[in-house]
């Protein structure tokens, strides 16, 4: 009975799943998005080879964990990875081709006159996309189409209000409703006469442009037509001026770059100087973090680890900084430390402006984490005080020492010995506190007076954010993405040299 | 009372100074979601007027969905910690379990993953769901269920990795027996395993419901729609560059928000203690 009640489930369950992904899949292929529907596809075709076979027992229980873990948390670090080998930036988003359109597109010039014309858009009579072109001023009306240009003779047509031909034979307009909702003949060049074509520049409106730049697939150059020079590929993302590199042509495309912008760190002194600045700050940071927390954690539970009387009050409220949603708390505090409404002012009856000054904001942004940090150093510190056999310090106590002895000479080093891979998973995570610093002073103050974006409190992660995203007229992907895969790098060695040190690898002996 | 003195005085000087460094932003908070002005400016420790105004608007004015934003949060965190932790279990099973080639390298990938800044990969989230939206708007950028599949996928590490450390803490002498008596591994894992564990995934369900309660960045780029918005988002925009007139709204908001995950904080302790120790460090 059992049995075949889990099996219903079972097809139901695997019937719904393929149908929602077989349905993504299909309109993730409709909309062109390869990889996306590629991953669905195999995920689908994965899920039924794993439940209705018996390839593989160990895959029935990770199959689902491993789909999500492939697609939210590898691909993504996959994808950061590959960026930090790009030109990925600002003026270089695009891929090489729609670059190319674009600066093509760039590289028409309206005539010298900057003449427009009134138009009406429509077809001709072989279904292709025309222009009806009225030169009022100079009583002129023509069909234009890509490839040719045909005169039609003013009786042959009629008129709107404003003198505008709207129809003419062998031509039936288009509702702008529909042009609404297909942009393809707002792309397409009409003839006008010799280099000059018409593009169309808004509604029911063009203008005659002539091609300055022409491309040529062959060699993959740009030429000005009109002055000679030619533009080719840097390999940097973009065409530049053969004989003059400086000069290039917007937009770019991103273009590997192999190491560059690992390179850039070290030998660009615009990204160099703030970078050691930043990396300086995250180290003392996380390191005064640990000292900090630590420090106060084992004093509290050192003071609380006898049977005082309200031990258990004071337990509840010095937990309650941790149980905070932290997100909220740090709000909490940095609105106490604004200079005009926040509470710490007005206790003070004083004017200071905390968060604008480096030192003081420093100072703050350390306090805040002291607050946030310390009971989980006295939660993890009275746990282990515990833990220490007590026959150890009762033999040192018989021996002569005194409790101050005791303490430094067994207590605190065997504390340290069972709780160095917690200090250093707790300096990982400080080192990269993102919510903390964004949410507390935004890594400010900064003096922007010389485009400086990192600021005073910024920590690695934070100025990282900020390089990719933080400003609306520069964005640089390519290097936050480097900045990251080296974060990572210190991060995860770090972490490993902690694991390490805890027995917590052996278990996977 | 010489030796009392001696032994125990410092003992409560300590506590009772780091007990009032604890409670000053929680007592300044409270203070204020209790005045009728707007601001965090507090003229002295005690109250002189005690007014519900703050509650009042959060809950009145159209600029606050406040209870939208909460059933959100509620909504968003409770789908992410139950569904991940019903993943993540199956996962946890077979790596604390099952006998099979490669375990000692999908343990030590997830784990080196896992510390991958995630604030980092952003990016690249941002640019997938932007893809997916194309397609699948109800699940891409901007919306809450695109939101929830990154969590569940981002969620998944750390859960299996908590999970594996409790599955392993429960002794294997039952699921032996069974295995003997020839029951085959999903047998076991669902008519013996569950059960036993349902205790300590319910605790990793609601540390779960925690860490997604109080994510911010993510939910932040996602839910831009004042009615999709999870409470630390919206408060959090509500007060952005406005101090002085929303302050009080804010700090009655964060109270009511807090309290129901410092009640279950306070009660899992000692299995958040636990874990704690098993090196995870709650954000």
């Amino acid at each position: 009975m059992r049995g075949k009640f889990a099996l219903i489930t079972k097809i139901v369950l695997l019937g719904f799943t393929t149908a929602i992904l077989g349905l993504l899949t299909m309109s993730a292929f409709a909309q062109k998005q390869y990889v996306i529907g590629g991953f669905l596809l195999i995920a689908a075709l994965a899920i039924n080879v794993v439940y209705l076979t018996k390839i593989s027992v160990p895959f029935k229980f990770f199959l689902p964990g491993i789909l999500f873990f492939l697609a939210f948390v590898i691909a993504p670090i996959f994808f950061t990875v590959q960026m930090s080998g790009y030109k990925y930036q600002t003026g270089n988003y695009l891929d090489k081709p729609a670059a190319l359109e674009q600066v093509i597109k760039l590289g028409a010039q309206p005539d010298a006159a900057g003449t427009t014309y009134d138009l009406t858009v429509g077809k001709d009579s072989s279904g292709k996309y025309a222009v009806l072109v009225s030169d009022i001023p100079n009583d002129k009306y023509f069909l234009s189409t890509q490839d040719q240009r045909i005169d039609l003779p003013k009786s042959s047509l009629t008129f709107d209000a404003n003198g505008v031909a709207i129809t003419a034979p062998n031509f039936t307009s288009i509702s702008a409703i529909t042009l609404a909702n297909d942009d393809t003949y707002s792309k397409i060049r009409y003839k006008y006469e010799n280099e000059y074509f018409i593009s169309i520049v808004g509604q029911n409106a063009g203008g005659v442009f002539r091609q300055e730049l022409t491309y040529s697939a062959k060699t993959g150059v740009l030429t000005n037509v009109f002055t000679g020079a030619t533009y080719a590929d840097n390999h940097k993302g973009n065409f530049a001026k053969v004989g003059s590199p400086q000069e290039i042509l917007s937009p770019g495309w991103r273009a590997p770059v192999w190491f560059e912008n690992y390179s850039r760190l070290i030998t660009d002194h615009k990204i160099r100087t703030p970078l050691i600045r930043v990396f300086i700050w995250t180290v003392v940071f996380a390191g005064f973090t640990v000292l900090g927390t630590f420090g106060m954690g084992l004093l509290l539970a050192i003071a609380l680890n006898r049977k005082i009387r309200g031990r258990r009050v004071y337990r509840s409220i010095l937990i309650l900084p941790y149980a905070m949603p932290s997100v909220m708390s740090i709000l909490i505090w940095a609105g106490m430390f604004d200079s005009d409404f926040g509470a710490v002012n007005s206790i003070l009856h004083t004017h200071i402006h905390w968060l604008q000054n480096p030192s003081l904001a420093r100072g703050i942004v350390l306090l805040v984490n002291l607050w946030l940090g310390f009971p989980y150093f006295y939660l993890i510190c009275s746990g282990s005080l515990q833990a220490i056999p007590s026959e150890l310090l009762e033999a040192a106590a018989i021996d002569g020492a005194n409790p101050r002895q005791v303490f430094r000479k067994i207590t605190l080093p065997l504390l340290l010995q069972i709780l160095s891979p917690l200090l250093i998973a707790s300096f990982a995570f400080n080192f990269n506190n993102f919510n903390l610093i964004y949410l507390l002073t935004g890594g400010g103050p900064t003096q922007t007076l010389n485009g400086e974006i990192a600021g005073a409190t910024d920590i690695l992660i934070s100025y990282t954010y900020k390089i990719a995203f933080g400003s609306a007229s520069f964005q640089d992907f390519g290097l936050a993405s480097a900045i990251s895969v080296i974060i990572f790098l210190l991060v995860a060695s770090l972490s490993l040299y902690g694991l390490r040190r805890s027995k917590v690898m052996e278990t996977f002996a | 009372m010489n030796k009392w003195v001696r032994e125990n005085l410092w003992r409560h000087a300590v506590a009772i100074s780091i007990s009032l460094f604890a409670l000053f932003p929680l007592y300044l908070v409270i203070l204020s979601s209790l005045k009728t002005s707007g601001s965090l400016q507090v003229g002295s420790f005690i109250p002189h007027e005690i007014s519900l105004d703050n509650f009042r608007f959060l809950f009145k004015s159209p600029k606050t969905p406040y209870l939208l934003w909460f059933k959100n949060s509620i909504l968003i965190a409770s789908t992410v910690a139950l569904s991940s932790v019903f993943i993540g279990a199956a996962s946890a099973f077979a790596f604390s379990r099952l006998k099979f080639k490669g375990k000692r390298l999908g343990i030590r990938l997830l784990l080196l993953v896992q510390m991958f800044p995630a604030v980092l990969a952003i990016s690249a989230v941002y640019i997938i769901m932007e893809r997916v939206y194309t397609f699948a708007p109800s699940l891409g950028l901007g919306s809450q269920g695109g939101l929830i599949l990154v969590y569940l996928g981002g969620s998944m590490g750390v859960n299996i990795w908590l999970l594996k450390g409790f599955v392993d803490s429960i002794p294997a002498e039952l699921d032996e027996a069974a295995k003997i008596d020839g029951a085959s591994p999903m047998q076991i894992y669902w008519l013996i395993f569950l059960p036993l564990a349902t205790p300590v995934l319910a605790v990793v369900c609601l540390l779960s419901f925690i860490g997604t309660f109080n994510e911010f960045i993510l939910a932040r780029l996602f839910l831009v729609e004042m009615n999709g918005r999870t409470i630390a988002v919206g408060l959090q925009q509500f007060i952005g560059g406005q101090y002085a007139t929303n302050w009080g709204p804010f700090a009655a908001g964060s109270i009511l928000a807090s309290i129901p995950i410092v009640i279950i904080f306070l009660s899992l302790q000692r299995f958040i203690v636990n874990g704690l120790t098993a090196g995870s460090v709650k954000g």
